[in-house]
């Protein structure tokens, strides 16, 4: 899926200073309030310090991941925010043989359900792990971050950045980077020298600035190539019969999921005359 | 349910294979409507810590559809930490108590009673407890003089840092007309 | 707060000491982070690293109990190093009075002390008066008896050294902070000291909130933008319920409830309304008689007269500590028959929290009012008693969540919002306004009824909140403000304002002791006028850009932002900042501008009218030497009631004033780590409000205790491992939780491990866990009795099981 007549300056992004995060994890359940997701079963920590749940999964888009660890002598408490980075090429898009991701001019990678047909893909191609599936249930599909299209389409905020009291800035993409650079700029002994996002993955709508060096806080290194240009390559490889499969399903579930729709259709219909 | 979980997870093509059976996935589409619009929103102020974070209350049809941080209050800015943020399932919470309950003395279970009956007793042992510990007068222990006390000492009165001010009023007034001395509450800890 | 909490973006520096915004009010680092954006510094002295640490720019670690100690320190660095902001500290604290000659210290011991009572003669520390009744003052501060050199004497020995072997703070650590902090002396610049409960709950807990106000006088951080002493409050309305005096020693407004021996109105009028015979000083509280009449007359209406004492005699009176701890002991006793719990629960909420289980079990009857089931309700089914045995009566009604029900709370800032109901309550659930209000009415029909003891309290009592199923909000909150009895001409300076019988009373200079007003709540005067309720007030408008937002809500007192706000512009009313000026006066519109001033007097070199800017007390000056604290007119560091090690300061140990309980033990081989207790971000309190909500139960889902990594490597302790704490009153168990965070402290040159822990579990609820307070002590402040729930010794050892 190409997205090249995106322009990525006006695209809205996310600008996370994680030197001004406090690890409240407000955000972590307004995602899951404003998205009505379930509270995951968890048994004390999953990690270093507060951390829980124990990874992003169906049931949870973001999550604040805690550093808690000494360095030189003296205390490290770091904490940043994991979600889709709402990547300006997506891998999961290029990679998916339904489309059933697209980035959006608005910035967001969305998805959609009734087109997929469940080959995972998206979560085989994503860099950064986000894509999860609903493996609890039986007829699963696949769920990640949907960067609060909704409310971004209707001039709000997404839910983690309007709760946030301090870490997260959201605007265009230009202005993200701007605001950032400023901060490297004016408190250069406050950041690592590192704007993450802004050339990861061919570039992201997620950006981050740490006061650690970004593999101690447990970024990924990631290819500043755009993935896609990777995945057609790394799927050249992948055995034939998963690409035919996937090819033939994407037929076979568009006709599926049509047939589903005229039922839903028809059902909501006799479910309002029955109304009246 | 046909297929165990470990069989349904093995592949693309398995997962495919239950669509083609007919079974109906749980749809799922990033759309661009927004899931509050047009619903009536009342604003309120956080209940837990003091802070005083504006929030606002979207509800259909009697019931909280969603909670979020007001951004036009000065003090939050439509921030939440996670217990604001959580708002929502206070109002939304098969815990919540929606009787009243009883339990006798020795019992070993709560029973569910009307307001009505509950209220008459809990007044009654109120002033049955007044009217048997209310000391109208008192010897003070070092100058041995008497003194009018007009105080209830057979019952303590407690709480009110999650009542709203006009609620703690009528407590505090209620009690002191009682004649409870032993007023007290979460400040005091 | 004196100030509030958009204010903190005003600061130069500020020092969180004895409480952990990051965690347990998270928004508020919104507005810390902009100071810190304009160049700020955040301080924490914590004995954790907290997430508050992560995010200062200087972090100390302190021993818990320690605080005296660390600020006493500061204070004498402050002294010693010239740092203070000296025309504040001559011209408005008492630093110039003179003090009797009675007046001694001597090794941790003021003087007076009656050993057989554990009290002081507090008439010892009074002022030396002058001419005309006056205390004596030298401008100088030169005087040897000033209390400007008792104060310089009394800290002298709070040396660095000596200091940092009291606290186990790093001396470089503990320069850096004081450096930083003092900094704030200069007329210029703002510091903001921020305290919660590491402050108070301690057994010398108002002398530590004490010498957190000197250090504040001394430096002239008090009344400006970006100053303050600020208690960052823990409950959405605690500032509220202590407004409205829901404490045994008060009624609402901070007025006193009535002591056995203020036989009348008089009488109490008397004990309680300070005089002053100096015409500068405002003495706010010589209005009492007002407040007091006022309060009576919206109790007893037309029943409350002239002739019959305004009904003053059915006020309970009191004779001695009707406290918190004291309650829990005499129903362990045996000696009550009923509570009411309104939101509260003693089954976690108190110390020593298996006695306060085991005294619930005395009750003849009980009744909560929760939204939740919580450990007090469901006490007699708690896991190890048979409910069979237990023979308490309770009654468990269901009350609406702040969503369901409409009425007003105070944040800590004392902005009091209202708030409206978004839906009906849930099931057969009820308000508590409706609750009480059934209370009194069905209480008050049965002594109408059948008569009892001293019916007329309660039959006599006003009680008009109109004909519906809810009684009407606005109803309570109008006569919380208050309103005419009759019609009044006031004459105010130059304007005559006609007030007919039922206006409400504009604001509380207009309360009269007479009966013409009546008036609940004497500080909310002003919150609902004729123009309606100001405590629903929207308006984002910010005039001054310091945020105070004068149009938004409502705050107490007369919608002042920032209190002690005189003490912000210098004697001729000109800001000692011009940068960020509260209020300046405007010699040609003989006016103030800015914030509501605290007082509409002009400045105080004024020489008719000007008045003192502290105006809640009789001398007009901020104390640095205090006359009515239990333990001292200067703070002074004791050692926590359970303690690692002797005091190094005096042969002192324990506050004098504190009556020790029998089951604590500094029995260092049976006991030697220090417990302390918190609360975390994703819980609340006693933590039914949040250990129901699957959503937070997700974060925090077990009870936990935090250690460090040398405890746990001594004890052989991993992360995640079952651990049991146990103390002279009782053990728990909880999953340890391993960090670098924790560190041992330095006591002396010996090595004391901490045990930290929250004390939000209980077996009620979503997530149960062991409660923390099981092990704290029931030993309380001097003068405040909260318990000492911050400093305790207890043990700690991999898996076990409870005793």
């Amino acid at each position: 899926m190409s997205s090249s007549t995106i322009d990525y300056t006006t695209t809205r992004a996310f600008l996370i200073d994680t030197t001004k995060c406090t690890g409240c994890r407000g955000c972590q359940v307004a995602c899951k309030q404003w998205n009505q997701l379930e509270a995951e079963k968890t048994s004390f920590f999953s990690g270093e310090g507060y951390q829980n749940p124990p990874a992003m999964s169906e049931h949870t888009f973001t999550r604040v991941k805690f550093k808690d660890y000494e360095k030189n002598g003296q205390h490290e408490f770091a904490f940043y925010k994991e979600m889709c980075m709402h990547c300006n090429d997506p891998a999961c898009a290029s990679v998916c043989p339904v489309g059933a991701f697209r980035k959006t001019a608005e910035g967001p990678v969305v998805y959609d359900g009734t087109r997929c047909i469940g080959c995972r893909f998206c979560m085989m191609a994503c860099p950064f792990g986000v894509p999860k599936y609903e493996w609890s249930k039986a007829f699963p599909l696949v769920k990640k971050c949907t960067g609060c299209y909704s409310r971004v389409k209707n001039g709000l905020h997404p839910a983690c950045a309007t709760a946030c009291p301090t870490a997260i800035t959201y605007g265009t993409r230009a202005e993200m980077l701007e605001e950032a650079e400023k901060r490297l700029r004016n408190r250069p002994k406050r950041y690592f020298k590192t704007i993450y996002g802004k050339e990861e993955a061919g570039g992201t709508s997620v950006l981050y600035l740490t006061q650690q060096p970004l593999d101690e806080l447990g970024f990924k290194p990631v290819t500043k190539r755009p993935l896609p240009s990777y995945t057609w390559q790394a799927l050249r490889f992948v055995p034939g019969v998963f690409l035919t499969v996937g090819g033939t399903l994407s037929a076979v579930s568009w006709f599926q999921h049509r047939k589903e729709r005229i039922r839903r259709e028809e059902k909501e219909q006799k479910v309002e005359k029955e109304m009246k | 349910m046909g297929i165990s979980r470990r069989q349904f997870l093995q592949g693309g093509a398995l997962a495919a294979g239950a669509v083609l059976a007919g079974k109906p996935g749980e749809a799922s589409v990033d759309t661009p409507d927004l899931r509050t619009r047009g619903l009536k929103s009342t604003t309120t102020i956080c209940p837990f810590c003091s802070v005083g974070c504006g929030i606002i209350v979207h509800t259909r049809d009697g019931k909280v559809v969603n909670t979020e941080g007001d951004p036009q209050h000065p003090i939050n800015q439509g921030s939440l930490c996670p217990k604001g943020s959580a708002l929502f399932q206070i109002a939304n919470n098969e815990r919540r108590l929606q009787k009243v309950m009883y339990r006798a003395p020795g019992s070993d279970r709560f029973e569910e009673k009307s307001w009505d009956w509950a209220l008459d007793r809990i007044a009654q042992r109120m002033k049955e407890t007044r009217d048997r510990s209310f000391k109208a007068k008192e010897t003070n222990k070092k100058d041995k003089k008497e003194y009018v006390v007009n105080r209830t000492d057979g019952m303590a009165f407690f709480g009110g840092a999650g009542l709203d001010n006009e609620e703690c009023y009528l407590w505090s007034k209620f009690a002191r007309a009682m004649g409870i001395g032993q007023l007290e509450h979460q400040a005091r800890l | 707060m004196t100030n509030h909490w958009i204010d903190l973006k005003n600061s130069d520096a500020i020092l969180a000491i004895g409480c952990n915004p990051a965690e347990n009010h998270p928004i508020s680092f919104k507005w810390i982070e902009q100071a810190l954006d304009n160049g700020g510094k955040l301080i924490a002295v914590d004995p954790r690293f907290t997430r508050t640490a992560s995010k200062a720019d200087i972090y100390a670690q302190i021993r818990p109990g320690t605080d005296i100690a660390f600020l006493g320190g500061m204070i004498n660095y402050a002294l010693q190093n010239r740092l203070i902001h000296e025309e504040y500290v001559r011209e408005y604290t008492n630093a110039s009075f003179i003090v009797n000659e009675q007046y001694d210290f001597e090794d941790g011991m003021f003087c007076s002390f009656d050993d057989q009572e554990k009290t002081y003669d507090l008439k010892s520390w009074a002022y030396a008066n002058g001419p005309g009744d006056q205390p004596r003052r030298d401008p100088s501060m030169k005087d040897p008896r000033s209390v400007f050199q008792l104060l310089k004497k009394h800290f002298s020995r709070y040396d660095v050294d000596t200091v940092c072997a009291i606290t186990g703070t790093r001396k470089e650590d503990y320069l850096a902070v004081a450096k930083a902090f003092c900094a704030t002396g200069r007329p210029d610049k703002a510091g903001t000291i921020l305290y919660a409960m590491g402050i108070t709950q301690s057994t010398h807990g108002t002398q530590n909130v004490r010498a957190v106000a000197l250090l504040q006088m001394l430096l002239g951080n008090i009344g400006i933008a970006g100053g303050g002493v600020n208690a960052l409050r823990g409950e959405s309305n605690v500032q509220g319920s202590s407004d409205y005096g829901l404490l045994f020693h008060l009624l609402p407004g901070y007025l006193k409830s009535p002591e056995f021996d203020n036989v009348d109105l008089k009488g109490y009028n008397e004990k309680w309304t300070p005089k002053t015979r100096d015409p500068k000083s405002a003495n706010w509280w010589g209005n009492t008689p007002k407040y007091i009449t006022s309060m009576l007359k919206a109790w007893y209406g037309d029943h409350a007269t002239k002739e019959n004492d305004f009904c003053y005699s059915y006020l309970p009176k009191r004779s001695g500590n009707y406290s918190y701890s004291k309650i829990i002991e005499r129903m362990g006793k045996g000696e009550l028959e009923g509570l009411v719990c309104m939101g509260m629960n003693p089954a976690v909420g108190g110390p020593d929290s298996l006695k306060a289980r085991e005294a619930l079990g005395k009750l003849q009857w009980l009744v909560t009012v929760d939204l939740w089931e919580t450990e007090t309700s469901i006490f007699w089914k708690r896991p190890g008693v048979n409910a069979r045995d237990i023979q308490t009566e309770v009654f468990m009604l269901p009350a609406a969540s702040s969503v369901e029900k409409e009425g007003s709370i105070s944040n800590s800032g004392r902005w009091t919002q209202w708030r409206y109901a978004a839906i009906h309550p849930v099931g057969d659930a009820r308000s508590d306004l409706h609750i009480i209000d059934e209370f009194c009415k069905r209480v008050k029909a049965l002594y109408a009824k059948d008569g009892g003891a001293f019916p007329e309290p309660i039959t006599r009592l006003s009680w008009n909140y109109g004909d519906g199923h809810e009684p009407d909000v606005n109803l309570v909150a109008r006569e919380i403000n208050g309103y005419f009895t009759k019609e009044m001409t006031i004459t105010d300076k130059d304007k005559v304002l006609e007030f007919k019988k039922g206006d409400q009373v504009p604001m509380f200079k207009y309360l009269q002791d007479d009966g013409s007003t009546a008036g609940g709540c004497w500080i909310y005067c002003g919150s609902y006028t004729n123009d309606g309720n100001q405590m629903a007030r929207r308006d984002a408008s910010d005039p001054t850009g310091l945020g105070l937002f004068p149009k938004w809500s409502w705050c107490w007192p007369v919608n002042r932002r920032i209190i002690y706000n005189r003490a912000s512009v210098n004697p001729a009313g000109e800001p000692f900042n011009p940068k960020r000026p509260v209020i300046a006066w405007d010699g040609l519109e003989k006016k103030w501008k800015g914030d509501v001033p605290d007082g509409p007097w002009p400045p105080m070199n004024d020489a008719k009218e000007g008045k003192y800017p502290f105006i809640m007390l009789p001398e007009g000056h901020g104390r640095l030497y205090a006359l009515d604290m239990k333990d001292g007119p200067f703070p002074e560091h004791y050692e926590p009631v359970e303690s690692p090690t002797r005091n190094l300061l005096s042969r002192t140990q324990n506050n004098p004033v504190v009556k020790l309980p029998a089951n604590v033990s500094s029995d260092l081989a049976k006991y030697p780590c220090i417990g302390t207790t918190y609360r975390v971000t994703e819980h609340w309190q006693a933590g039914a409000m949040t250990r129901s909500l699957p959503w937070l139960v997700e974060l925090v889902p077990d009870m936990f205790v935090e250690i460090s990594e040398t405890l746990a490597r001594q004890k052989g302790i991993a992360n995640g491992d079952q651990v049991k704490v146990s103390t002279e009153r009782g053990s728990i168990q909880a999953k340890a939780l391993v960090t670098s965070r924790l560190k041992p402290f330095n006591v002396g040159g010996k090595m004391i491990e901490q045990v930290g822990m929250p004390w939000h579990f209980g077996y009620a609820g979503l997530a149960t866990g062991d409660s923390g307070n099981v092990l704290t002590p029931t030993v309380g402040c001097a003068n405040t009795s909260i318990p000492e729930f911050k400093a305790f010794l207890c043990s700690i050892d991999k898996g076990g099981k409870r005793a």
